[in-house]
């Protein structure tokens, strides 16, 4: 295309911007956007589990309650300007003001807190660990500086690991058991409820239950570091029978034969042994503990805790432009590794797909 | 004990300190009993710990309403300063005496340990 | 004693205003830097914090700016770290505390008809201190190294390890400059509302700001010391390894977010409570009649104060606290809707019973109302747990807590500026700029955060420094960013305006809004005096008894009309009913508070640049400088060597044994009390629930070597004690001898304690517990030795004919650090060298 001047084509290559098309997509959809905007993969507005719809009841409720406070208040306080021409005695006055100090500061305080705290704090007891005739499925989920690690001990034939992905089996209740290898995270799945923080040294435990199999939004919410903001869980939760069948396909002997079945990735592997395996871990293949483990990576949805959808050549482009899609990482820029290389470890990284 | 008489402005912090006490003994006690002796999960919120909260907050409150009434009865007989201040403290001591009671509602209900 | 109404002036006015004027007046030049009248002081702390702010407001901006778009890349998730945190820090410690204490330094003794704060020197220090401390600590942003863990600092992510840069540093240590500020104005704040007020002002008949201001104070002299504390041991943490919040070594990090949350949950009131006083200032003014339940205010505020430090735990309903207990902080937190709503529906009740008018000041009143009520019920939903744990930390937050913060305290203040804007500058503010600045900023504001719950509510976490396309919360960031454009235009209006009307301004007429109160019979700018003389006060409303009395007081027709004798001097009241008791007089102004500020700046410096030396010889410079202050008290020829006043007048303070600065040592002893409560709470709460705590099998600390330590500590303050019976009964023989030896069983307290911990043979960077008992007893060595100094300075100032018999007033002074150490010495030996036998690791 010829290059064109002017007001025109500055117009239409703003227009053609990424910024140009998002402001006009946002101005266009602000109508529709305010009046559906309760849904989204985080909104506490949509839950999908018993304890967050509990929360959601209790907000409709005391919004519904505190605008009317605020507005009958501020109409009070409006009307008392107007002007008015009534002399009152000395007891009628004291007879008024003792009617509006009792009546409204402590009479309405009171009723409302009572009624609050009776009706809120039946509400958080079902996101307690209490004990269960069966005992409820226990997820360990550990918060490091930027990814989920994510643990099964019960799971059949021996614990599975996995990272940045939480699946957990729909319709029952599931306790979590969080905590945090360096610093402080959160740990949030806003449409079942929570939250929970994720200490270093303390295990906090938490219950959640999914009603449908659906997939959730979830982010680290407290602050954690440069990475905080790109610190996402997909969570999904699947049918009892698909859940363990999930399970299974992710034990040990299974994910060594995976790693190492076909021979074309033999080089990868090489590459992988010299540049990844100090720090990451693939079954059957390096047992490197200190950024997530990648046996099933090119089974999950995203990489780099969220960053980018997994996608065919998704592990490579990652490898070479992580820095500037999260920036501040702890994984090493690979400017020193050819790109062919690479491209060579994302195909078999994404091969891993149990 | 002229000078802690219910007139004196000293009264208008008693009720609230006792029950800021009331809450380090409640909360701190709790704490420690949790991580010393927690009772089972099992039993809810009928255990001995929760009865020994609600006990300490039940004497708490009552000894603050008596203080109220005390407060009252003498702010009866003054006028001027010493009424304010045995007025105000009478609020004070009734505010805490329902502190107490509000606050502790939850010992009733919620188990202590989890 | 006569009453001091009426004595005849024998004066000319206009030379008692000269002659005033030499005594109080401020020089000019580099001497300015020694001024210590409050209002000077006052004004210097608010221009200085409204500097803050702006800085403040810039950061806010470039938050908006990055957040207005998704995936934008206008800062580095770590510049907008720092800024984030650097904006939190700003406008609560640069801004909103010091502006409010800037105010009630400018307003309180005007209001209550004293001439000045009871330590004028202390005001000095404080400002200098948070000058000092703000510079240090936002030059950090200039060099690109600002603390970047959030305003509330929690520990791993500001230790050593996970921030290696000096950005926490910064803040530990400028804060704690910036707090020395902030409890020292406390304290004297205390003081001068208790012991200063003009004659008859009994407690019940104080302005309410004054009962506000009261609550203020107390409540920043009892919630700062656990911060202090927590700054100390992070710093330590951070310099020398001692693992005060790891888990390996048997620290907690929960430690730090309770002793950060036991001062930041006060913190809220503390800004609240000065600005709700302004709300009660103006309300009856501009409705024409007194305030109708001046005792339900009193009681609310009384309330307020307590229950604040009842609720700090509601930060932390996330860090899997026992349910009963989060239930317990639930409730409590609930508790405050009643203080609150009783003092919303007293104003209402006193603008319906009166003839309000719709001045600028009330325009933001009502703004304040509809935006605090707003954070107030929001605040409700947040104390309610299940609620809590879904909203917290996101967005909600962070709207629910500026609809509290600039509800409550930005609204109000600016209320209070354009009222108070005559009694500054003696100009009226123009009506019209002004309602264009409230709109913008009322629209701006809600624009702004209203919207923000809603994108809380959509799951946007706090402080992320960018979100994905998609996320469903786009429109909203923007409609806030662009809204909070909006606002800033509405501030720069309203500081526009206040910069113009000095210039160009009608000029106000006495009582120009017919206030009730004492600060309007000043002269409009105010004197340096405030006062010709010193009216007796029979009702709440003294100017609307009697308009006239600006004029009677300006001819010097009542109390303290006297500048003969060259000191400056107000009365010293009875605490409960307003009676005088004796005559105060006050330090002139000094170099020593900026010297002592300066040389704590170097100590500040140097340990931001590990130069370690050199902080320890400006500490005992700094020492030196405060103890040179101190020396010029009493009867020294600088302060009041001529103990005659007139006939009828009661006695100068010093020569009594009830002078204000027995009061101001009780009430930094209430400070340093809650900072070794702290430290206390600290060390059980690391014993019980450390994950990883470990307790040796035989106790360090030798039982005999401190017990003997401690039986010196009680023999020497027996000692004192009996001198300052003697002293008042007027008995001052063997004064010298008592004194040095009570100082020699201080000594002897110091070095057995020193033993002690020599002999404990303490690894404080291996174990936590080590660390906490090395801090527990350097704690007691330095108040030892602390005593033992001022002790011998007593002994001398004998020597020197300061102290006797005739001028008895100093050991009682220090009688009450014996009596602080005696208690605090014996705690930490149970706490220490007896439980952990009594009950084992």
């Amino acid at each position: 295309m010829r290059e064109r001047n002017g007001v025109t084509s500055t117009i239409i290559s703003y227009l053609s911007s990424r910024w140009g098309q998002r402001t006009a997509c946002l101005l266009g959809t602000f109508l529709l956007v305010s009046l559906a905007g309760c849904t989204g993969d985080r909104s506490i507005l949509d839950p999908a589990g018993p304890a967050a719809r509990d929360v959601r009841l209790i907000w409709w409720v005391m919004l519904g309650f505190a605008t009317l406070v605020l507005i009958g208040v501020t109409a009070l306080w409006l009307y008392a300007f107007k002007p008015r021409n009534v002399e009152r005695t000395p007891a009628q006055e004291r007879r008024i003001a003792r009617r509006w100090i009792i009546g409204g500061g402590i009479m309405l305080p009171v009723a409302s807190i009572t009624a609050l705290l009776l009706f809120g704090v039946p509400a958080g007891q079902q996101m307690l660990t209490l004990p269960m005739s069966e005992p409820p499925e226990v997820i360990e989920v550990i918060g490091h500086q930027w990814w989920w690690e994510v643990r099964y001990p019960d799971a059949e034939g021996g614990e599975v690991v996995t990272a940045n992905q939480l699946v957990m089996p729909a319709g029952e209740p599931v306790d979590f058991h969080v905590s945090g290898a360096d610093v402080i995270h959160a740990f949030w799945v806003p449409r079942l409820g929570g939250k929970i923080d994720m200490l270093p040294g303390r295990v906090n435990k938490i219950r959640l239950q999914a009603d449908e199999p659906a997939v959730f939004g979830a982010q680290c919410a407290e602050l954690c570091g440069v990475g905080h903001a790109h610190m996402q869980l997909h969570v999904e939760a699947l049918p009892r029978s698909e859940f363990e069948a999930w399970l299974t396909a992710r034990q040990e002997a299974t994910l060594s034969e995976l790693a190492v079945a076909d021979a074309t990735y033999d080089d990868a592997r090489d590459a992988f042994m010299a540049h990844c395996a100090r720090c990451h871990q693939v079954e059957g293949v390096s047992q490197g503990g200190i950024g997530p483990t990648l046996s099933d990576v090119g089974g999950r949805a995203t990489l780099g805790a969220g960053v980018i959808a997994m996608e065919e050549g998704a592990v490579s482009r990652w490898l070479q432009h992580h820095q500037t899609l999260k920036p501040g990482n702890k994984m090493p820029t690979h400017s020193e590794i050819e790109t062919d290389t690479l491209d060579a470890l994302g195909a078999w990284l994404e091969a891993l797909s149990p | 004990m002229v000078r802690l008489h219910f007139t004196h402005p000293i009264h208008l912090i008693i009720g609230l300190t006792l029950w800021s006490l009331w809450f380090v003994a409640v909360y701190s006690g709790l704490s420690v009993a949790c991580a010393v002796a927690p009772p089972s999960p099992e039993a809810g919120a009928l255990t001995g710990l929760n009865a020994a909260l609600g006990g300490v907050s039940l004497i708490t409150a009552v000894g603050l309403v008596a203080l109220a009434w005390g407060s009252c009865q003498v702010a009866k007989q003054h006028q001027g300063r010493q009424r304010f201040h045995a007025t105000v403290s009478a609020w004070l001591y009734l505010f805490s005496a329902f502190g107490v009671v509000f606050a502790g509602m939850p010992i009733i209900s919620v188990p202590p340990c989890l | 004693m006569k009453s001091v109404n009426q004595e005849a002036i024998e004066h000319d006015p206009q030379q008692l205003h000269e002659d005033l004027h030499t005594i109080w007046g401020n020089p000019k030049g580099l001497r300015s830097l020694t001024i210590v009248n409050h209002t000077t002081l006052g004004l210097r702390f608010m221009v200085t914090g409204m500097v803050f702010f702006l800085i403040g407001g810039i950061l806010a901006m470039l938050v908006r700016t990055q957040l207005a778009m998704p995936d934008q890349n206008f800062m580095s998730p770590d510049i907008y770290n720092q800024v984030t945190t650097m904006h939190g820090t700003v406008m609560m410690f640069l801004f909103a505390i010091p502006m409010l204490e800037g105010l009630a330094i400018y307003l309180i003794p005007k209001m209550i008809g004293a001439r000045d704060l009871v330590c004028p020197r202390l005001t000095s220090l404080g400002y200098f201190c948070y000058l000092f401390g703000g510079i240090i600590l936002t030059s950090s942003l200039i060099i690109e190294m600002a603390p970047s863990s959030g305003w509330f600092m929690y520990t791993p992510l500001s230790s050593k390890e996970f921030a290696p840069d000096l950005g926490s540093d910064f803040w530990l240590l400028g804060i704690t400059f910036v707090e020395i500020s902030a409890v020292s104005a406390g304290v004297e704040l205390v003081v001068s509302i208790l012991r200063t007020r003009t004659q008859g002002m009994a407690l019940h008949k104080m302005p309410l700001f004054a009962w506000y201001i009261l609550a203020m104070a107390l409540m920043i002299v009892v919630g700062f010391p656990p911060l202090i504390l927590g700054s100390v041991l992070l710093e330590l943490e951070r310099a020398v390894g001692m693992p005060f919040f790891q888990i390996a070594g048997g620290g907690d990090p929960i430690l730090w977010q309770h002793l950060f949350w036991l001062f930041g949950h006060p913190e809220v009131y503390i800004i609240f409570l000065p600005a709700a006083g302004i709300v009660s200032t103006l309300i009856p003014v501009f409705a024409g009649r007194p305030i109708v339940g001046y005792g339900w205010v009193v009681a609310a505020i009384a309330i307020m104060g307590f229950i604040s430090f009842g609720l700090w735990v509601h930060h932390m309903f996330t860090v899997g606290i026992p349910q009963l207990a989060q239930a317990f902080f639930s409730a409590a937190s609930m508790l405050v809707a009643v203080p609150t709503a009783i003092q919303v529906f007293v104003w209402l009740a006193t603008l319906w019973l009166g003839k309000p008018k719709m001045k600028l000041p009330m325009l933001w009143v009502m703004g304040f109302l509809i935006i605090f009520v707003c954070g107030g019920l929001t605040g409700v939903m947040l104390a309610l747990v299940p609620f809590n744990w879904q909203v917290h930390d996101t967005h909600f937050v962070v709207a629910h807590m500026h609809y509290v913060l600039v509800g409550g305290m930005f609204f109000p203040l600016i209320a209070g500026l354009y009222y108070w804007l005559p009694l500054f500058s003696g100009r009226m503010p123009s009506e019209s700029l002004g309602r264009w600045g409230f709109w913008l900023t009322f629209l701006g504001f809600n624009g702004t955060f209203l919207i923000m719950h809603w994108t809380g509510l959509l799951g946007m976490p706090r402080r992320v420094y960018t979100y994905e396309a998609g996320s469903g919360w786009e429109i909203y960031n923007l409609l806030s960013s662009v809204s909070s454009f909006v606002l800033s235009a509405g501030i720069a209006m309203v500081l526009l305006d206040i910069a113009l009307h000095f210039r160009f301004g009608k000029p106000a007429k006495q009582n120009p809004w017919n206030a009730d109160t004492l600060e309007w019979a000043n002269s409009m700018p105010p004197s340096a005096y405030n006062f010709v003389s010193l009216p007796t006060v029979e009702t709440r409303h003294p100017l609307w008894d009697d308009p006239n009395l600006p004029h009677t007081m300006a001819k010097g027709m009542h109390g303290l009309a006297v500048a003969s004798h060259g000191r400056r001097e107000m009365w010293g009241t009875d605490p409960i009913t307003g009676k005088v008791r004796e005559i105060i007089h006050l330090p002139g102004n000094s170099w020593w508070p900026l010297f002592a500020a300066a040389a704590l700046a170097v100590v500040c410096i140097s340990l931001l640049t590990r130069v370690y030396a050199l902080a320890g010889i400006f500490v005992v410079i700094a020492g030196v400088f405060l103890l040179r202050w101190s020396w010029e008290n009493g009867a020294h020829p600088n302060a009041a060597p001529d103990a005659g006043v007139k006939p009828g007048d009661p006695p100068l303070h010093s020569r009594t044994m009830d002078g204000p600065g027995l009061w101001a040592m009780a009430v930094f002893l209430i400070a340093n009390g809650s900072f070794f409560l702290s430290y206390l709470f600290g060390w059980f709460y690391l014993w019980t629930v450390s994950p990883e705590w470990q307790m040796p099998d035989t106790p360090p600390l030798s039982l005999l070597i401190t017990g003997i330590a401690g039986g010196a500590v009680l023999a020497g303050c027996v000692v004192v004690e009996k001198l300052v019976r003697g002293l008042r009964q007027q008995r001052d023989a063997g004064l010298r001898a008592s004194l040095y030896l009570a100082a020699a069983l201080g000594a002897l307290q110091v070095g057995l304690a020193g033993w002690a911990l020599w002999r404990a043979d303490l690894s404080p960077t291996q174990t936590t517990h080590d660390a906490v008992m090395l801090v527990g007893l350097v704690y007691a060595l330095f108040h030892g030795g602390l005593a033992v100094i001022l002790t011998v300075l007593q002994g001398m100032r004998v020597g020197y004919g300061y102290v006797g018999a005739h001028a008895p007033f100093e050991p009682a002074v220090v009688a009450l650090l014996w009596r602080y150490n005696v208690v605090t010495f014996w705690l930490l030996v149970g706490a220490l060298a007896i439980l952990p036998r009594v009950i084992g690791g």
